[in-house]
């Protein structure tokens, strides 16, 4: 069935800022769906309040609004567009609420909305856990049995009947809280009667616990002539219990026969066939009860996900885009499979390789967040490598996942902990646990070790493979071995990197790596082709392995190698990755072909379609020099992907490689820290106080020398990583007590900390010797909170124009200085009408999506020209050597958003480290407007009434006196703890007194708990000053209550309510009229 | 230093082992399973006729894109000829299980439960399997047939797509450790020119039951079904339908077909060149119109060749289990699991014959019918075993086809 011709328009929802669960996966989803229904003539409209995007990227969708995801802006952007369509199913499932609640408040209806891909019924289905265990039971499919059980002679009826162990559920209670298992009778009846207790209603669900049990996912899709196909299997490799976000996942499956494996593809289609998806993807999980065979559906989601994101990525098949087409006529077999560009797609892909995906934790910015790994997914990214057996692939992944680990190895006790501990729970670098234990233990440990980690014993056995193999490279009690060539092919044939075999071998990776190119031990190249070589492919997508054919010809010198950014993590997200795609889309523009190099499947990157070449690797210097070996390429490009390619650009200089634009020893003129300073003080430009420390026994006396409060940090850190404010010594060994080090070649950077400044954030372009400012954004957080965390507005609403002028000044000096072609990013801080210098950034900023956006100048083609040999006066941006951006969309307000609520008992207070994990834009007429609307996207909700309770330390005091009146004079009741309110009395603001915490009850948490406040204004001073202070604010997030932990930030806040109150928000079309028009 | 590696790897890799394709290329790897011939043994003309014979450890070197179901496969009579090329890298994961069998028990057929002459793939794993199984190596090595490791699957897969399958053969150098030297090249060669080409090759005969199998019916029509190398699975699926199934041997006649008094015929699948099959074709041929006729993937090009139709060698024919078909007159699309180097040709067949499905991929024949002449046939395997089950609804398309037929004799009889 072909286009269905009644369609004219359709708009697709984002799934707005990146959080733990849902990250950038939806760009790729969006971004392909947008470009499927243009092809076909379609009108698109797309609604995403995040502004790193390449979805929201002026020109791609036909109209684009960054408005948050609430039916209030929806409704409005549906009047004035007009859609025939609504497309739920790529944004995740914030989409898929947001859909339901148009569809609840009338508006689909009422506008004559149909929604595709899925419908309104068959995501109701999907969703309530209770429809579709019954429809699951309609349908004769096994689910976990599970009963409600009022009083214990039911319950113990149910407990019999399922067997234990179970687990127990109080009924009616928040988030799933008073959740326990029970594995013995005494444990249940213990538990049992305290379940019904905490349940409101009394009654508690008992069901059957599936810890343990093997667990699988299935990647269907479904059109509307009834054809099913499943794309992609893929097994986890931890067992049930761990999220499968969190897990180690393998692509295919790999320990089930025919026999398991074809009765769960069957009922895979034959659940979504039941729940009614009839055009577009689903994702079905299993459990498999590896004792008795038995196997249950767990749940399936009726859209794309972050399995079909990867399972796009390890089989070459676009599901999202193929969703796309389905939703809008097509059947699968209509659809051309655009790697062999001749076979249809309606097949299901083989695959000649392994896919090994990895998870990327936060474990040393979140450590009290990670004791053991939980149905709720605490991971932040994955990297995917692939491989021709599973310890390469598994071995690369981990290398890709950028955890400080060279694959697998045994890790130090300080990051593992007691690694009996790590096995037995479901520690999340369990794997690295059982790697040293099947080393100690040999073959006889599998079936014991099996037993404890819930591992197949396939998994211990390939582990085996790469220990055996290193016993035989270095055979314990042997002196150093010869190298032989053999033996390093078969290591390298299992992913054992450059690096891993040095250390194995007690010899410099550089030595392995001549001995290799003497040998001929060179990686070679096989295309990701859907069809294990069956076809021919015309789009060349790589990946690396040992000893084999090698596919593809070389691009040559002609192209660039842009490198990508890696898996997500605090501090190197979805941005990144917006710049290397614009930066490849940029390139191709001007006839320059493009090689892209990545290991993060959620991606846009890693599309086939976004450069002439893709290479699914680890972004290490290994992998990226092999890959230019094989290419042939010269160019490389290292400002896009944030800090992980320019660690490797001196080493790819020596060896050859040409660094795009500025170079390489500017970078570490920034980098380096008395090179930084040196250079500031040749250019006259200001920095605060600071000073290096070499040995942490010299911390206090240096602390003595500059001043209290400090900033502590170690040299070349990621989104500040273990920064730290000490505000008296004390503060010094609690940092030190986090077992950071100095020492000669690492010291600790101590900076004079600039309490209570302003922050900003310049970004520019320059061509080496005219610069244009793409942007000033205003920090609203005060100095000390991480740049990435803070919130800011463009263009600054409270600084003054010679300050501005300053700061343009010191961007132009310092890229001219620095001879920068292409970005710089410089963080300032102004306090007492000074201007100070915190950072510079050679490569493109966390912000170049959001200022391009808002100013509309593609800043990244804008470099891309520069690198292409078209200087900015020739791009009409500079005149007389200087330019700058404005502001096109009135206000603009970015919002870092976190995912505190993914770790219960987080402290959510914000400081010099990174801790966001995405983020939203607000786009307004005015700052109020702005503001509110970032905070809609961030989903806050902030009050139109009620009470505000405000507690500040004694030192911000004045601070919020104007903001505290001003939320009075808008009708809001105030409340404080003693002494803020005593301060307000005399100021003249009647302050209800509530106790703090620590106190008597009811204290500040008791409130918040009790919902009796409904804004929370509270700054902390220093770190562990008030221990009762985080009990706050984790009585806020518990209870979502929207809070803020400085004075400005409750400032603008009090703007935003104004706002609210008085204003009228709408939703914002984002201009685009401007974005190419300079080239 | 040497010595040491290969006492530590005959558990996994084996000794050194090539598979070597009729134009010389050779592909190295790791022997398991039963060990492969000595170059040297070749010498002896004895040898290799044994291996002719035994179609073990030389053969038409193909490659099947399943990422899973390689017992099926091994165990598939259709695979008799034939060197099994995985391009799914990693092997023997799930271990060998006899009761996953898709051959008739040894008792009822002559040779071993492996059928194929050897295996290729990229990483064996040669580790724990569940209770109950064995591995894969071991199966092979109980079956006396060959395995390599460690090859360059891929590059045999392109090789075998750019020029078609060529004969090959799993070797071990006359020297353990050795590489292959030219002159136990040069013999090698020798032996694969001399070495039956899969066109014109009867293989089905041998891999059939030697006299008739009779299964009462439970309810379900009676078939005969013709043995021409069939797929245990087909017979699962027939006698779960509760259908009366006599398994007879290919070289039954019309007559002694009939006078089983059957409500429909099916012709099997199996290996080798479907126009060299001339005794089945004339069966066939002889039974056209009399009665319903049904075929699966040799048992549908003997079909073809019978109503007048012609087929042809394919370069690397179908071997998977993701194929798509469309159902002519219905547009739907089935992901079906296939197995042939032989295709039917569309041109030939009496006019009044539909083309029921096609390959969606490469649009050639995959299935046929004639409601004139009575029969419907299928190129792919709707029995599955391995791959998708989608197309087992064709098992009941049949069965209604032939209950459409005269009530046999027998059916008044399966009212109790």
């Amino acid at each position: 069935m072909p286009l269905r011709k009644d369609l004219k328009s359709v708009l697709i929802i984002g799934s707005g800022p990146i959080v733990i669960g849902q990250a950038c996966e939806f760009d790729y989803s969006g971004v392909q769906a947008v470009k499927a229904l243009k092809e076909e003539g379609l009108r698109v409209i797309l609604v995403n309040p995040n502004p790193a995007t390449v979805m929201t990227t002026p020109g791609l969708a036909d109209a684009i609004y960054m408005d948050p995801l609430e039916t209030l802006y929806l409704e409005q952007i549906i009047r004035r567009e007009k859609p025939g369509a609504l497309l739920p199913t790529m944004g995740g499932q914030t989409a898929l609420n947001l859909a339901l609640d148009l569809d609840r408040e009338g508006i689909l209806a009422r506008h004559g909305i149909e929604v595709i891909g899925a419908g309104i019924q068959s995501i109701r289905l999907a969703e309530d856990r209770g429809l579709f265990k019954e429809l699951c039971q309609r349908e004769g499919l096994d689910v976990p049995r599970s009963a409600v059980a009022g009083d214990m002679a039911g319950a113990e009826r149910i407990k019999n009947e399922i067997g234990l162990p179970v687990i127990i559920r109080p009924s009616y209670t928040l988030g799933g809280k008073g959740g326990s298992i029970a594995a013995t009778e005494e444990e249940f009846r213990l538990l049992m009667p305290r379940a019904l207790r905490e349940s409101p209603a009394g009654e508690a669900l008992i069901e059957e616990s599936l810890l343990g049990w093997k667990e699988f996912e299935l990647e269907v899709m479904r059109d509307r002539g009834d054809n099913a196909v499943v794309i992609c299997s893929i097994e986890n490799i931890d067992p049930m219990g761990v999220h499968t976000g969190d897990s180690i996942t393998v692509a295919p499956i790999q320990t089930l026969s025919d026999r398991e494996y074809q009765p769960m593809r069957d009922q895979a289609i034959r659940i979504l066939r039941a729940v009614g998806v009839d055009c577009g993807g689903s994702n079905v999980q299993f459990a498999l009860n590896p004792a008795t065979g038995r196997m249950v559906i767990i749940e399936m989601n009726p859209r794309v996900s972050r399995s079909s994101a990867l399972a796009s990525k390890a089989t070459g098949f676009p599901i999202a885009r193929c969703s796309a087409k389905l939703a809008v006529g097509y059947t699968l077999d209509e659809i051309i499979n655009e790697i062999t560009g001749k076979t249809a797609s309606c097949f299901e892909p083989a695959l000649d390789y392994c896919a090994v995906k990895m998870p990327r934790f936060e474990l040393e910015k979140f450590p009290q967040g990670y004791g053991e790994l939980s149905t709720q997914m605490k991971s932040v990214g994955e990297s995917l490598a692939l491989g021709r057996t599973f310890p390469e692939a598994l071995n690369k992944a981990i290398r890709a996942a950028e955890m400080g680990a060279e694959g697998l190895e045994e890790l130090p006790p300080s990051r593992l902990g007691d690694p009996d501990l790590a096995l037995d729970t479901r520690h999340p670098l369990r794997i690295f646990a059982l790697y040293g234990a099947l080393k100690k233990q040999g073959r006889p440990g599998v079936p014991e070790l099996s037993r404890r980690t819930g591992y197949d014993p396939w998994v211990l056995e390939e582990l085996l493979r790469q220990i055996e193999l290193e016993a035989r490279l270095a055979p314990p009690g042997e002196g150093p071995a010869p190298l032989d060539r053999e033996l390093i092919l078969e290591a390298k044939r299992l992913g054992l990197s450059d690096s891993r075999l040095a250390a194995l071998l007690g010899r410099p990776a550089g030595e392995i790596a001549r001995f290799r190119e003497e040998k001929g031990i060179l990686s070679v190249y096989h295309f990701v082709d859907t069809c294990a070589g069956e076809f021919s492919a015309r789009t060349p997508y790589f990946y690396s392995t040992y000893g084999e054919i090698d596919e593809g010809e070389p691009l040559g010198d002609q192209g660039a190698l842009i490198l990508g950014s890696g898996p997500n993590r605090i501090g190197q997200g979805l941005e990144f990755d917006t710049c290397c795609t614009l930066a490849s889309l940029a390139f191709r523009r001007r006839g320059v072909k493009t090689i892209l190099v990545n290991s993060n499947p959620e991606t846009v990157s890693t599309d086939f379609n976004v450069s002439d070449r893709l290479y699914i690797e680890p972004v290490d210097l290994e992998h990226v020099r092999d890959i230019i070996r094989k290419e042939g390429v010269r160019k490389v490009v290292v400002q896009m992907g944030g800090q992980l390619p320019l660690n490797i650009a001196r080493q790819l200089e020596e060896g050859g490689a040409e660094i795009l634009g500025t170079g390489v020893s500017s970078i570490f003129d920034v980098e380096d820290r008395s090179l930084f300073s040196r250079l500031l003080k040749r250019l006259n430009l200001r920095q605060p106080d600071n000073r290096m420390a070499f040995d942490s026994g010299n911390l206090s006396a240096l602390a003595e020398d500059l001043g209290y409060p400090i900033l502590l940090r170690p040299s070349f850190v990621l989104g500040g990583r273990s920064m730290f404010v000490a505000y008296k010594p004390e503060d010094i060994n609690t940092f030190l007590a986090t077992g950071i080090k100095a020492g000669p070649g690492r010291p600790i950077l101590v900076d004079r900390f600039l309490e209570d400044a302003f922050e900003y954030d310049l970004d520019a372009i320059s061509d080496g010797e005219n610069v244009y400012i793409g942007g000033i954004m205003e920090h609203i957080e005060a100095a000390g909170v991480h740049s990435g965390d803070s919130a800011c507005v463009f263009p600054p609403y409270k600084c003054r124009p010679e300050i501005q002028e300053e700061m343009e000044q010191a961007a132009v000096l310092l890229a001219r200085e620095l001879g920068i072609r292409g970005f710089i990013n410089i963080q300032f801080a102004v306090k007492d009408g000074r201007l100070y210098i915190l950072e510079v950034n050679p490569r493109a900023s966390r912000t170049i999506p959001f200022i391009s956006k808002t100013s509309g100048v593609n800043l990244i083609d804008k470099v891309v020209q520069i690198w292409t040999n078209r200087n900015l006066e020739e791009q009409g941006l500079t005149q007389k050597g200087f330019g700058r951006g404005r502001c096109v969309v009135g206000w603009a307000v970015k919002e870092a958003v976190f995912s505190f609520d993914r770790f219960t008992g987080m402290d959510p207070v914000l400081g010099p480290e990174m801790k966001s994990t995405g983020e939203v834009i607000g786009i307004g007429g005015s700052f109020g407007e702005a503001f509110l609307k970032a905070q809609e996207a961030a989903g806050t909700r902030l009050p139109r009434s009620g009470k505000v309770c405000v507690s500040v330390n004694k030192y911000d005091r004045a601070t919020i006196l104007p903001t505290v009146k001003k939320l009075a004079a808008l009708g809001f009741q105030i409340a404080a703890t003693p002494g803020t309110a005593e301060f307000l009395f005399e100021k003249g603001v009647l302050a209800d007194v509530v106790q703090k915490v620590g106190a008597r009850h009811p204290h500040v948490a008791d409130h918040l708990a009790g919902r009796r406040i409904d804004f929370l204004i509270n700054t902390p001073l220093g770190r562990f000053a008030y221990q009762g202070d985080n009990r706050i604010r984790i009585e806020a997030i518990k209870n979502q209550i929207p809070y803020t932990t400085t004075t400005s930030a409750a400032e603008a806040a009090a703007e935003g309510i104004e706002y609210l109150i008085h204003g009228q928000p709408g939703a914002a079309l984002l201009p685009d009229s401007t974005w190419e028009s300079r080239d | 230093m040497q010595k040491r590696r290969l006492k530590n790897t005959t558990e996994m890799n084996g000794e050194k082992a090539f598979l070597l394709t009729e134009d010389g290329t050779v592909f190295p790897g790791r022997s398991f399973g039963a060990p492969a011939p000595r170059a040297e043994e070749l010498e002896n003309p004895e040898f290799r006729r044994t291996l002719i014979g035994e179609n073990r450890a030389a053969g038409e070197v193909m490659f099947n894109t399943a990422m899973c179901g390689y017992y099926e496969a091994l165990t598939d009579p259709s695979y008799t000829g034939q060197i099994i090329t995985l391009t799914y890298p990693l092997a023997g994961n799930y271990g060998c299980r006899e009761d996953w069998s898709e051959t008739l028990t040894p008792a009822r057929r002559p040779g071993r439960l492996v059928k194929s002459a050897g295996l290729v793939v990229r990483s064996l794993y040669d580790g724990w399997v569940p209770p109950g199984r064995i591995t894969l190596s071991r199966f092979l090595a109980e079956n006396g047939v060959p395995g390599l490791t460690e090859a360059d699957t891929r590059a045999l897969t392109l090789k075998i797509r750019e020029e078609g399958m060529p004969r090959g053969l799993l070797l071990r150098p006359s020297r353990p450790g050795e590489n292959l030297g030219e002159g136990e090249k040069a013999l090698a060669l020798d032996f694969l020119r001399a070495f039956p080409l899969m066109s014109g090759r009867s293989l089905a005969p041998s891999q059939a039951v030697g006299e008739a199998v009779d299964y009462p019916s439970q309810g379900g029509p009676r078939l005969v079904l013709v043995d021409c190398g069939l797929k245990e699975n087909i017979l699962r699926r027939l006698l779960e339908s509760g259908c009366g199934v006599s398994v007879l041997p290919p070289g039954a006649g019309a007559a002694e077909i009939l006078a089983h008094k059957p409500q429909g015929v099916f012709f099997s699948n199996g290996p080798g060149d479907p126009a060299a099959l001339t005794g089945l074709i004339k069966t066939a041929a002889d039974l056209l119109g009399r009665i319903p006729l049904f075929g699966v993937c040799l048992g549908h090009q003997i079909l073809a060749l019978a109503a007048g139709g012609r087929t042809e060698k394919m370069k690397f024919g179908h071997h998977g289990v993701n194929n798509p078909v469309r159902e002519e007159s219905t547009g739907r699309v089935y992901v079906t699991s296939q197995n042939h180097g032989f295709m039917t040709a569309a041109e030939g067949l009496p006019p009044d014959t539909r083309i029921w499905f096609r390959n969606a991929n490469d649009k050639t024949v995959e299935g046929l019918r004639n409601p004139r002449l009575r029969f419907a046939c299928i190129q792919f395997h709707p029995e599955a075993a391995p791959g998708p089950r989608d197309t087992y609804w064709i098992f009941q398309e049949f069965l209604s086809m032939a209950q459409e037929g005269k009530p046999s004799a027998g059916e008044a009889c399966h009212a109790s």
